[in-house]
């Protein structure tokens, strides 16, 4: 059997690589076209998002561990992406986030007692989520995700960027092998080009 | 169907071609996006130095957001405005170009003008796009030709995405050697997205 040859192995790359993205392709295109149509009716979610608030008590010595935030969030059994942490000396509040549920935790840390409310979106709202759901934060760039399962979304986010990076530059490899037959690709990729940079470099 | 091979071949092809440079500016913001400290060591902001100007007989106008516009001519600037701010003596706004933004404080009562300019660079440009025109701000969003173009850009872009992808699914499907790998390829794909989807829900 003779080794593939670079043609070979671009096109192949390309199919098979480009059929393992194709489900998350479409994720975050249609999840993309949500987010720039906040108006659609049909994908509204923040009207239809469910919230609840309920007392709750946590055992005091869940407020002396050195990490509060993972005892109490394991005595509620709740996880997610952890936010928004407040402490004074008389309260402690946080935000535990995962895509679609938003879980705010307030806490009168000398007697324990507290609430938690809880906001649910709706399979929209969880979808939008999904595309921005990366655990980092505008304000604090030096933050990282503190919840194992964003750290892994956010690395299968990255994959999924270096992957179509090698789609298109292996496409552009099989449109070079081909220009005979498809002349018109030099206009279309000077034309795509030049519409990109001007987006790009426009100022 | 397999008469149409050669027509989706070719469609294929050239719009594949053509969202090409604007898949690499969405892949490329994504790791930016998603490695924000990183991106900001290799290529820190540049602030500039405030730049203050008068601008005389000064008149607001019906609204904030032709206001700004107008105090943009008047500095001789141009781009996407992204939120307003106002007190009893200032009138504040940042303006976007990717990879660009100026902070303008203008004193409604002295009519100076305050201009802050940061470079952020090329890379932060792709993340401004690829957050634009997004979700926030709806109600503001497009106020500038650029971002009205955008905005149907990537309504486009979306589109195609979806037409290329759908088209290299019929492709696949008529090249026999390949169909077995490539059932492998899309069920390896399925497998990780649920995994992934039940460990996030």
């Amino acid at each position: 059997m003779q080794p593939p040859t670079f043609h070979t192995f671009t096109r192949r790359l390309h199919i098979h690589l480009g059929l393992f993205l194709l489900l998350f392709i479409w994720l975050f295109s249609l999840s993309g076209l949500l987010l720039n149509h906040g108006g659609w009716k049909f994908a509204s979610f923040w009207e239809q998002r469910q919230e609840s608030k309920i007392d709750i008590a946590v055992p005091l010595n869940a407020l002396t561990d050195p990490n509060p935030d993972a005892r109490i969030m394991e005595f509620l059994k709740i996880s997610g992406e952890v936010q928004q942490q407040k402490r004074t000396a008389e309260a402690l509040e946080f935000r535990v986030q995962s895509p679609g549920i938003v879980t705010d935790v307030s806490i009168d840390l000398t007697t324990g007692s507290g609430t938690k409310k809880v906001m649910k979106y709706n399979v929209w709202g969880k979808w939008r989520t999904l595309h921005t759901f990366n655990g980092m934060s505008k304000e604090n760039p030096s933050q990282s995700p503190n919840w194992l399962v964003t750290t892994i979304w956010r690395f299968t986010m990255d994959g999924i960027a270096v992957g179509l990076i090698i789609t298109c530059l292996s496409s552009w490899i099989m449109w070079y092998d081909v220009r005979k037959e498809y002349k018109l690709g030099y206009s279309i990729l000077a034309g795509s080009l030049g519409v990109a940079g001007y987006f790009l470099f426009w100022n | 169907m397999k008469k149409y091979y050669s027509l989706v071949r070719a469609l294929h092809l050239y719009f594949g071609l053509f969202i090409s440079p604007f898949v690499l500016i969405f892949s490329i913001s994504v790791l930016v996006l998603n490695h924000t400290a990183y991106f900001n060591r290799l290529r820190p902001g540049e602030d500039g130095q405030p730049i203050q100007k008068h601008l005389a007989g000064f008149q607001p106008q019906p609204s904030d957001s032709l206001t700004a516009k107008s105090i943009l001519r008047s500095l001789d600037l141009s781009g996407e405005i992204d939120w307003i701010s106002k007190t009893d003596t200032t009138f504040s706004f940042p303006v976007n170009k990717p990879g660009l933004i100026h902070w303008i404080s203008f004193n409604t009562k002295t009519g100076i003008a305050s201009v802050t300019r940061r470079d952020e660079g090329m890379l932060k440009g792709t993340t401004y796009l690829h957050m634009m025109p997004g979700q926030h701000n709806a109600r503001m969003r497009g106020n500038s030709v650029f971002m009205k173009a955008w905005r149907v850009a990537t309504d486009f872009f979306v589109y195609f995405v979806l037409f290329v992808s759908a088209s290299g699914v019929f492709l696949w499907y008529f090249l026999r050697p390949e169909r077995k790998l490539g059932i492998y390829s899309l069920g390896f794909g399925l497998a990780f997205l649920i995994v992934l989807l039940m460990l996030l829900f």
